[in-house]
Parts: C-alpha cells; sequence; structure tokens
C-alpha cells in the first residue's frame, strides 16, 4: 500500500489530466488556440471524430473583469472571512498540505501521514523444524501451515517544496520519508520465523525505515508548455514499468527525467545503488551497509502511441551485481547465496531490453510488458561455471468496463530453464518486482512465498513476487535465472457497487514454464507442471467514497494442482488479508 | 530451445507448462554389473601410474591406494619422497580426539580415501572424500551457519578395523573389508567406474594432511584431488551420476573442485615400473603385490543375490568363505525375536525401500538401496539384507545404527557406559617409537553429562526409545543442532574440542580400538582384537559387546518392541537420512502389522516426549514425496 501510494504521488504528473479547452460563442468554431495558431501550455485537443451540432447551446463566455493585483491567491483567501488555518483539517487550507508558503513566497512544506494495518491470517506449506518440532509425533516434513501477521506501518512524508506548484513544476522539492513499523507473526512450527528453533513460534520485530530522502531540482525548462529536465538526487520511488514488473522499489540513485514535446515523450536516466532491506519489515535498512548491486535504467515513455490513450515505453536496464560475500537474514537464515545448487558466492551483469504499453484501445483497457533479458554469471546455480543468461517474460492484461462492471483477462508468461545443468540459465527474473496484474496481492501465489520445502532455502515465489524465482527472498536475495518459469492465466472482475464499494473476483491458473529445475533441487523425477487454481476475492470499501479511508478485505485459496501436490500435502492453501489504511 | 517448444504448446491452451525429464537417461541405474566389471592387476597398475605422473609432474610425492568395491587394498604405491607418516588435523584449532596424531601410516590415509570413494559411490551416485567432507561437519552446507548438521554426521566412525561385520585380509577378498581410519573427508579419494559400475576407488595423499575442506564457498585447490583425479582418468565416474547432480535440499553434492582436464598429464600412462617409487605393503591390508579385484554381487566379494529368504525382493546378503549367508535372518539367543520375526522385519524394511524414492541416486525416479540390519536387545545381528547396488559403506552402517537404538533404548545402558571404560588420548607423536597417552577420558562421565543435560537422574536407564536421529539431537556440537549460539549437545564435544575427528561418545567408545589397529599396523602396538566398544554385557546366552562395531549418530534406525518391551532395533543405511528413517520405521510398522507381535515404541516411550530448554527431540523424519509410485506425503504421521 505504501508503494502504491508513492508510486501514485510519482505518476500524478503523468495522468494530470490536460487542461480543459476553451471554446468560443460559435460551438462549431475551432477552439481560439487552433485559430491563432498559439500554442498555450496544456494538451493539444484533437477534433471530435462526430461532426459538431450547429444548434447545441454554446458555452459561457467570461467576461473579462479588472480585479486588483494581488501578489499571490493564498493571500486572497486570508482577505476573505470564514477562512481559518487548521492543521489537523487536511481538506481544507493547511500550511502542512502546501496550501500557503511557510517561508518567503514560494517555500511550501507538504505533510503526509499514512497508517497502514495489515492483519493476514494464511496456510502454506510449512515444514517442521529439521533438528526439533513443537509438538511430539511430529515425524514427516510437512507440519501445520496456519499463521498470522499483523503489520502496521506508520508513514510519514515530509517534503519542502521551491515553486509554484499549480502551474509549473517546483524549482526543487526535498522529501523525506520515515516509515516506522511495528510486525508480529505467528506459526504453528518451529524454525519458521527463525533459525533458531528456541526462538518460537512467534516472532516480533519492528524498525524505523527510510523509504524516500531526496532532492530534486528542476533544472530547466525547455518550451513553453513546461517540457522540461530535472534531476532527483537520493532515495526516490521508482518503477521501471507501468505494473512493476522489473524494478519497483524506493533506492538511492541519481535520475535524470523530463518531457519533451508537450509530454508526448518522457525520459528517465538513472542510476540505483540499492540498501539492503530490513528482513521482517521490507523497509530500507539505512544501517546495513549499501548492496553492491547497481540498476542503470534508460527508459522512454511515447504518449498515444500506437493510438490516442496507450502509452507505449521502450527501456534498457541493466543489472550489476558483485555480491560475492555470504549475508544472512535478520532471522538468520542465508540469503546470499541462495541455499540452492552448489551455494557458492556468484556474480551477474544482466540487460534487460523491455517494451510495455498501458492505456486503452477504444474501450478496451490493456496493459502490456515484454522483457528480454540478456547477461552473464560468474557461476551458476547447478553448475559451478560461468553461465549465459537468456530468458524472457511477457505479460499482459486486458480490461473491459461495462457501466459498473469490470471484466479482466490476464495472461503472464515467465520462462523457464529447461537445463540446471547447461552453461545457459534460460529463466526469468527480475530485480525486485511489485507486480499489479492479476489481483495483485490479493492472489495467494503474489502474495504467499511458498517455501519449496526439502528443495532448498528457497521459496517458489517471493513475499509480493509473482515470479517463480526459487529466491531466498525478495528483499535481500539475488536473481535467479535458474527457475521452472510460471504460466499464469487468468479472469477476474472487478464490481463497483456502490461509489464507496467494490467487489473484485479473480481466477488465476498457474503452471511451471519447465519443472526441470524443481526435479533438480528435489530429486523428484516427472514434476507435473500444473500448480493450480487460484481463487480470490478483495472487498474494498471506502465509507466516504474518497482514498483517506480504505478498508480491504480479500480471501484467496490456492487449489493445488497435481504439480502442488507432489511437492507438498494436498492441502488447500489460503490467505487473507485485513488491510485498514488511514492518510492524512 | 525446449522453451520455446513449450511456449508454442502452451499457447493454445494458456494454461500448462512443461514436464522435465524422464527416467531413463541412458545410464546405469543399479543392475548393470556384470561379470567383466572389475579392476584387473593391469588397470590397477594404470591407475597408479596415472597419479603417479600427475604427482610426478606436479613436483609432489604421493602415496596411492587402489581398492575395489568392497574394500580390498588391491595396490599401494610409495614415490621415494612420500611422507611415511601424515597428520590427523582439522582446518582450525581443536584439541581432543584424532586431532594432531602425526604417526598415522601414510598408506593408511591412502587406503582410507580410496575405500570411502568406492564405498559411497553406486551406479546412481559417484560420491568423493569431498562429499564426505560436506556431509560430516556441523552444519549442511559447511559454513551456512545456523543449518543442521551434514546429514551423515558421524559416517566417518564406520568401517572400522574392529567391526564384526567388516572383514581383514584374512578372509581372502570377501568384503565389505575394513577402512583403517574410518572413511575419510580429506579430498584425493574417488570411485573409479567401468561399464557405468563402481568397480573400486583410489586415495591418494601427498600434502601430508589427512584433513576436510571446510570452506565450501570458495574455489579450492586439493593437490591430493587433482593427484586421485589423474589416477581415474581411465575409469571416471559417469557425469549424471556425479555428486554435483544429486541434490539433497536443493544442494548439490561435491564431488571435486576441479574438472577433469585439469590434470597436468593425460593419456597412457608409461609402465608403473618406470615411475619413481615402489609398491609397498601394508600389514593386514597388502601384501605388496598388486592383485585383481573382484565383481560386486560374485561370492568371492563376499556379497551375492539372496536365494532363500527374500524370493520378492532384489535383495542381496553377505556370505562367508563357504558362500554361506554370513547374517541370515536368525532368531535372537536371549529370544527377543524369532527367525520369522526377522525375516519379515528385513523384507517388510526391503520393500519399503524399493518403493522409496532415493534421494541420492540418478535417474531421479529410481528407488532407494540400502542395507538393513536387525539386532535384538543386546546388539546381537540377527540379519542382514542389501538391496542390489546399495552403497557399500552402508552395510557396516546399518549394523552401527541398529546397534545404536537398541542400545540406547535399552534400560541397561546407562550401566554399560558406566562400566569403567575409558578413552586414552595419546599425545601427538611417539615418544622412543611408541605411544604415549596424553589424557584419559571417562566413558561413564557422558552418562552424567546427558542426565545433568536432560534434568533426569534415569535417563539411559528408564526405557525411553532412542531412535538414531534422536540420539544424534544430543551427539552434536550444539543444542538445537545448527544454532552456534546454544550449548554442546551431552554426548558430544564442545566447541574446541569438536571437529570430525573429535565427535565425543561416539568416537571416544571406539578410540582405543581405533588408535590400537592404526599402531599396530604402524609397527608400534599389539593388535586389538574384535569388538569396538569394550562393553561386555552378560546376557543369557553369554557375555556380548552390544555396540561391536561403534555406534552411529546420524539417522536412520528405531528400537523394535514388542508392545512396551524392548527386542531390538532396525539399523537403515544407503540412501537419504530421511529415507532411512523411513525404510527403519515403515518396515517396522509393516512388519508388526503382518506378525502381529512387534512394533514401533509405543508413542509415549519414543523420546520425543523430551524436551530441553524448548528444544524437543526428534524421532524420525519420513521424507516428502516418500514413494515413487504414489504422491502420498507424511506417511508416518500416526504409525
Amino acid at each position: 500500500m505504501r508503494r502504491a501510494v508513492l508510486g501514485i504521488v510519482l505518476l500524478l504528473p503523468l495522468l494530470a489530466p490536460a487542461a480543459e479547452t476553451r471554446k468560443g460563442n460559435n460551438p462549431c468554431e475551432p477552439p481560439i488556440e487552433q485559430r491563432k495558431s498559439l500554442r498555450l501550455p496544456g494538451k493539444e485537443t484533437r477534433e471530435l471524430d462526430t461532426p459538431c451540432d450547429p444548434q447545441r447551446l454554446a458555452p459561457p463566455r467570461m467576461k473579462p473583469q479588472k480585479l486588483p493585483a494581488v501578489p499571490d491567491r493564498w493571500r486572497i483567501v486570508d482577505s476573505l472571512p470564514g477562512y481559518s488555518n487548521n492543521i489537523l483539517d487536511p481538506y481544507h487550507r493547511n500550511v502542512l498540505k502546501a496550501d500557503k508558503p511557510v517561508m518567503g513566497d514560494d517555500w511550501f512544506f507538504l505533510f503526509t501521514g499514512i497508517s497502514d494495518t495489515v492483519y493476514e491470517p494464511r496456510r502454506l506449506p510449512t515444514p517442521v523444524g529439521i533438528q526439533t518440532t513443537g509438538d511430539a509425533d511430529q515425524i514427516d516434513i510437512f507440519g501445520q501451515g496456519e499463521q498470522t501477521t499483523f503489520n502496521q506501518n506508520l508513514i510519514t512524508e515530509f517534503a519542502l517544496i521551491k515553486g509554484d506548484t499549480v502551474f509549473r513544476p517546483p524549482d526543487w522539492e526535498f522529501r523525506l520519508t520515515p516509515v516506522f513499523n511495528f510486525n508480529q507473526t505467528e506459526t504453528e512450527e518451529l524454525r519458521v520465523l527463525r533459525i533458531d528453533p528456541r526462538a518460537g513460534k512467534i516472532r516480533t520485530d519492528d524498525h524505523a525505515g527510510l523509504q524516500a530522502a531526496f532532492a530534486d531540482y528542476h533544472i530547466r525548462n525547455v518550451s513553453p508548455r513546461y517540457d522540461f529536465d530535472s534531476v532527483r538526487v537520493g532515495i526516490q520511488p521508482f518503477n521501471a514499468d507501468f505494473r512493476g514488473f522489473l524494478f519497483q522499489d524506493n533506492q538511492p540513485g541519481v535520475r535524470f527525467f523530463g518531457t519533451r514535446d508537450n509530454n508526448i515523450f518522457q525520459y528517465n536516466l538513472a542510476w540505483f545503488r540499492r540498501l539492503e532491506k530490513d528482513t521482517n519489515s521490507g523497509l530500507n535498512d539505512v544501517g546495513e551497509p549499501l548492496r553492491d548491486d547497481d540498476v542503470f535504467v534508460a527508459n522512454l515513455y511515447w504518449q498515444d502511441m500506437p493510438v490516442l490513450g496507450f502509452f507505449t515505453q521502450a527501456t534498457v536496464v541493466h543489472n550489476r551485481n558483485r555480491e560475492d560475500d555470504f549475508f544472512f537474514d535478520n532471522n538468520g537464515f542465508v540469503a546470499r547465496p541462495a541455499s540452492l545448487g552448489f551455494e557458492k558466492p556468484r556474480e551477474y551483469d544482466v540487460t534487460y531490453l523491455g517494451l510495455n504499453g498501458d492505456g486503452h484501445f477504444g474501450r478496451m483497457n490493456l496493459t502490456a510488458a515484454a522483457y528480454f533479458a540478456t547477461g552473464e554469471a560468474t557461476k551458476g546455480v547447478f553448475v559451478d561455471q560461468p553461465t549465459d543468461i537468456r530468458s524472457w517474460f511477457a505479460a499482459a492484461e486486458a480490461g473491459w468496463d461495462q457501466d459498473w462492471i469490470r471484466y479482466r483477462g490476464s495472461l503472464v508468461l515467465q520462462s523457464g530453464d529447461p537445463d540446471p545443468y547447461d552453461d545457459l540459465e534460460e529463466g526469468f527474473d527480475a530485480i525486485f518486482e511489485n507486480p499489479i496484474i492479476a489481483g495483485a496481492d490479493t492472489s495467494f501465489w503474489i502474495r504467499q512465498a511458498v517455501p519449496l520445502i526439502g528443495g532448498g532455502g528457497v521459496t517458489l515465489s517471493t513475499r509480493n513476487g509473482m515470479l517463480a524465482n526459487l529466491r531466498p527472498n525478495k528483499e535481500h536475495g539475488q536473481s535467479n535465472f535458474t527457475n521452472p518459469g510460471l504460466v499464469l492465466a487468468g479472469l477476474g472482475t472487478d464490481l463497483d457497487l456502490t461509489p464507496t464499494t467494490r467487489l473484485s473476483f479473480n481466477f488465476n491458473h498457474l503452471s511451471f514454464m519447465n519443472t526441470a529445475v524443481l526435479e533438480a533441487a528435489r530429486q523428484q523425477a516427472d514434476l507435473d507442471p500444473d500448480i493450480g487454481w487460484d481463487v480470490s476475492s478483495a472487498l474494498i470499501y471506502r465509507p466516504l467514497a474518497i482514498q483517506n479511508i480504505v478498508f480491504r478485505l480479500s480471501g484467496a485459496a490456492l487449489l493445488p494442482g497435481d504439480g502442488y501436490k507432489q511437492l507438498y500435502k494436498d492441502e488447500t492453501g489460503y490467505s487473507v488479508l485485513a488491510n485498514l489504511t488511514l492518510t492524512f | 530451445m525446449r522453451i520455446y517448444g513449450c511456449l508454442l504448446l502452451v499457447l493454445p491452451f494458456l494454461v500448462t507448462g512443461c514436464g522435465g525429464g524422464g527416467l531413463d537417461d541412458g545410464g546405469c541405474d543399479g543392475g548393470c554389473v556384470d561379470n567383466n566389471d572389475f579392476l584387473s592387476a593391469g588397470d590397477v597398475q594404470n591407475v597408479m601410474a596415472r597419479s603417479v605422473r600427475e604427482a610426478d609432474a606436479r613436483g609432489a610425492n604421493a602415496t596411492v591406494a587402489v581398492v575395489d568395491r568392497v574394500g580390498n587394498v588391491l595396490g599401494v604405491y610409495r614415490m621415494p619422497s612420500a611422507d611415511t607418516s601424515v597428520t590427523i588435523t582439522s582446518p582450525y584449532p581443536v584439541d581432543g580426539g584424532l586431532e594432531d596424531l602425526a604417526f598415522i601410516p601414510a598408506s593408511l590415509a591412502a587406503i582410507s580415501k580410496a575405500v570411502t570413494g568406492a564405498y559411497l559411490s553406486s551406479e546412481g551416485n559417484a560420491f568423493s572424500t569431498r562429499t564426505a567432507a560436506q556431509i560430516v561437519q556441523e552444519h549442511f552446507n559447511p559454513g551456512e551457519v545456523g543449518q543442521p548438521s551434514g546429514p551423515l554426521f558421524g559416517v566417518q566412525f564406520s568401517q572400522l578395523a574392529c567391526s564384526d561385520l567388516t572383514l581383514s585380509n584374512s578372509d581372502a577378498q570377501r568384503g565389505p573389508k575394513r577402512s583403517p581410519l574410518g572413511l575419510a573427508a580429506d579430498s584425493g579419494g574417488f570411485p573409479l567406474y567401468q561399464d557405468g559400475t563402481v568397480v573400486g576407488g583410489v586415495g591418494v595423499i601427498a600434502d601430508g594432511q589427512y584433513s576436510f575442506d571446510a570452506d565450501l564457498s570458495d574455489d579450492d585447490f586439493s593437490l591430493d584431488e587433482v593427484i586421485a583425479r589423474a589416477g581415474a582418468q581411465a575409469f571416471p565416474s559417469p557425469d549424471n551420476r556425479q555428486g554435483e547432480r544429486i541434490t539433497l535440499e536443493g544442494k548439490v553434492f561435491r564431488y571435486a573442485e576441479m574438472e577433469p582436464g585439469d590434470t597436468r598429464t593425460s593419456g597412457n600412462p608409461p609402465a608403473l615400473g618406470s615411475l619413481p617409487g615402489s609398491t609397498v605393503a601394508v600389514n593386514g591390508y597388502f601384501n605388496g603385490t598388486i592383485q585383481a579385484g573382484t565383481v560386486l554381487g560374485q561370492p568371492a566379494s563376499g556379497i551375492r543375490a539372496d536365494n532363500t529368504f527374500f524370493p520378492d525382493r532384489d535383495a542381496f546378503v553377505l556370505v562367508d568363505g563357504t558362500n554361506t549367508n554370513r547374517f541370515p535372518p536368525t532368531p535372537s539367543p536371549t529370544g527377543d525375536l524369532t527367525q520369522n520375526e526377522v525375516q519379515i522385519l528385513l523384507d517388510q524394511a526391503l520393500a519399503v525401500a524399493e518403493r522409496s524414492r532415493a534421494q541420492i541416486r540418478r535417474p531421479l525416479g529410481t528407488s532407494a538401496r540400502v542395507t538393513i540390519s536387525v539386532v535384538d536387545s543386546n546388539g546381537v545381528p540377527l540379519g542382514v539384507v542389501r538391496g542390489e547396488d546399495a552403497p557399500v559403506f552402508g552395510t557396516d552402517v546399518s549394523l552401527q545404527k541398529a546397534r545404536t537404538a537398541a542400545f540406547f533404548s535399552s534400560t541397561r545402558a546407562a550401566a554399560d557406559l558406566q562400566s569403567g571404560l575409558t578413552a586414552n588420548y595419546l599425545q601427538s607423536t611417539l615418544s622412543g617409537g611408541a605411544p604415549v597417552v596424553d589424557r584419559t577420558i571417562q566413558i561413564g562421565d557422558y552418562v552424567s553429562a546427558l542426565r545433568n543435560f536432560l534434568g533426569d537422574n534415569t535417563a539411559l536407564a528408564n526405557g525411553v526409545a532412542f531412535s538414531d536421529r534422536a540420539g544424534g539431537n544430543l551427539s552434536r556440537p550444539f543444542f538445537p543442532d545448527g544454532i552456534t549460539s546454544a550449548p554442546h549437545g551431552p554426548l558430544s564435544k564442545p566447541q574446541g574440542e569438536w571437529s570430525p575427528f573429535s565427535t565425543g561418545l561416539q568416537l571416544d567408545l571406539v578410540y582405543d580400538n581405533l588408535v590400537g589397529h592404526v599402531a599396530f599396523v604402524a609397527g608400534i602396538g599389539p593388535s586389538p582384537g574384535t569388538g569396538c566398544s569394550n562393553i561386555s554385557r552378560a546376557t543369557g546366552a553369554g557375555p556380548v559387546d552390544p555396540l561391536a562395531n561403534g555406534t552411529q549418530i546420524f539417522p536412520g534406525s528405531v528400537p523394535i518392541y514388542k508392545g512396551n518391551t524392548l527386542v531390538g532395533g532396525i539399523g537403515v543405511s544407503g540412501d537419504g537420512v530421511d529415507q532411512d528413517d523411513l525404510v527403519a520405521f515403515l518396515g517396522v510398522h509393516r512388519a508388526g502389522q503382518r506378525l502381529g507381535t512387534i512394533n514401533n515404541a509405543p508413542d509415549s516411550m519414543r523420546a520425543d516426549r523430551i524436551v530441553v530448554d524448548g528444544t524437543r527431540l526428534r524421532y524420525v523424519q519420513c521424507p516428502f514425496k516418500p514413494f515413487n509410485d504414489s504422491d502420498a506425503q507424511n506417511v508416518c504421521q500416526g504409525k
């Protein structure tokens, strides 16, 4: 949720609606700016396909009036009766909400506070402790899988902004986002939460993370429509594509970005060096040394390409990893290298070539992504020799709105490695995914990290991750291109029952692209690729019909297919999320 | 480009992926061996010549040993300046056990390494001494702190000369032969293969140290390893059987830290006689004349197919010089078990094994091949049976395990251990050509330590049912296993005194006999007799050593009961330890269903009732996906 909010903040400039076009008295006359062939701020309007009806009423025309000059707009309000400052009220004029300068004429301060509370009962395959068990008579591998997690994030965001924020991008922005976390997880088995079984079945942890700390400088405007070049330095949110398939994170870096041609083109040139995460909160841990892992990004967004209302983005992302030391997470489990295969430290260079799109074709909403990953690693997973990486990923989600109903269809293909013993790694993996597709974290598969019990200290897919990538976890692990890959095909629907209530359903079928890697890891023959059906439902309730109070309740079940049954007990997994988000 | 083929298949259906490889990979899976699969004397010379040539090319001086699959020493070759003695040492400072003993004949180190290569391997798996190092340390993998110990923790102290199961030179070429230092973890011991089947092993020592690799994360170089690998050039293990193609807990077994091409020499070797050095006789192992090896499965090897007791199984038995089964199903001399009960126990356990998914064998989908031993409550062997092509090491180990379960579950265990036994640790070097006792360990102290640890003054006398897994929990340098902040198990040595060469009660029980045998071979001491533990337990059928081939401390055994009465133990070895547990536990369960007379320990008597500081002992752990012919999971619960 936190990431979603930050993502929205980032994307706001992209999504801001074009300024309304004023028209003359004759309803069929072209817009005034076209008549004068002037370029003015705002997006150009294209002629509607339908012919103008000369009988329709012309819009009213404002007669210009002389007003006394005032230095700025907020001082107008100052002089009006009935307006007062109340710093506790985010909906009216508030100096904390950048409604009025705090210094000089154009230094604004913005505070945002978000409380994000999650309670999560779940059941997933869980091993008994190897060297001890909670109960007597536990004489097999698979234990009781019921678990619960309570997670509380308090997100505080402080921004100092220089500039007239309404009409053009600010000149300077300084932003700091400390997040305070408390989490508690309870399991039925020992050694799930901490490597030391004496630590018991309940883990309580807290962390203060820094999810943003950047300075943003508006270098210059390059056109009358405020196309611009900016640079942002520090810990900042970034999403390499539209749906968080490759790299969506808050990491320290330097990013040049801007627009051209009246915002038709947007670009990013960025370098990130990743922070270590706190294991249990998933937040940045600035107390740890930076990871020896760099992400270089160059991308270009092309608006209305190929059709009006559709963004196309092309990107090149390079991930350079030089993490050649053992790293154990806060719970004592080895995270780098993964406890899989040779378990030797390895380094890699991977270049991702991506083509992404998001928008709509007529009435059909569509998001699509395609990546090709190529690179090399100093060692493979199951081979003790240098390897080449060649893998791919494709995803698409189409939606169709019919009144208050949206129908969705999703397809995700992740290449899998057909031969773990050759020098070619053909499974796709991302850098740091936060996928928003097929129900996102409503889905069992995406939300839950199912351990590959008996097959290494890795999970089938990470928590809040979709790729079947056999990583120890998303927070610390390295990318793993020796993996089984995934085929996800899903149908879903969102029902906007009332302005305050949305009900969603998702039916996803999952299977591995190729089970050869799993068979090697588990020393098990003829694994069926069928993972099963991931069936979920979500209710979103916004009592005030605004985003400041959002309650979400979702439940998902994984109905195991043949392959899943061969890996684990024949038991339906579930994942329930109760989530309350309060935003100031 | 199988991926793309898969994709094409996938697209029309949008819902499915592709499965992996099948069962048949064109290699051997346990039934390949025929009458031609043995090392000839010429083959032995070939192996030794290649090793000597490689050592020479590297300016090294090596001692090379070649054995057959059942441990017959076919040749020992010593280069002119090779060390005559080597030092046992861990790569970190340790005080106690075998550490720092500097009078170990190099020939014994080489033999132990060769035996290890041969004994751990099969048509389904090629393991080396490096593999052994990976699976006997305090974490698996070594270096992955917090992980429990290696799955074969303690296996190094098996195949001992004091064992009543292993044989010596006086038993012609019948095996399984003893290994003078037990199994080796020092790099430089490999199996030798011919036509996909194991025909022997080669062991080399050239660096003066009998040690092990404790860091698996680096790219290691071992002089011993490269010389041994050169020796194996003409008899290489199949690529798709090497440990690196086999996983346990997702981790591959390490076979070698080198590629075959990393040797400096290759091609047909010169005649052995033209190379520096000569064969050297080793007292009790090799008379100086290079000889041919045996064919596993033929009576001369001491192991042949059963033709009497297990008609429905691929069963093999141990035989003596008259081709008579050495360990046929036999009634207990004290009446614990009948001959029929023993036979059904072995048969049912073998039946479980034949259904089980092998954890250490290729191709995937083959069944576990293990050795099963049954003893009575006094540790008297009542029957031993092997699956075809089961790794040979499991023969002695299965008997150790059966005895360990029966012994520690007995109410007489404490008294036996407190009967004045000692381990007399020797000084690292000789004094006046003779070993000198450095300090004496009282075996009985382990009982006190255990009772203090458990807070139970009746422990080892109260009849709690100890499986090998449960006893093993108490025999690790950390309790709970693998947790470095935890205290040591009461049957283990503490940190600073623990290493694979100093395990605690397991070694101390056999120390005098193990080291005494080494001293005998070195010509500096008398030959100790047969029987490893020196315990003499009075029974209705006379005194017995209930741990006559030592104890074992990794999983794969359970005690056997009639109602609440201990009547024996069953031990299984040769595949993954969870498989070993499964075969032992389910074997007893199913035999009990058949017979109605025997059973696993009643739940309330099992050691998993014992909890120390919140850490509960384990009884057994049956594996995931236990059977090849079923997707059933958790098949042991409730039994």
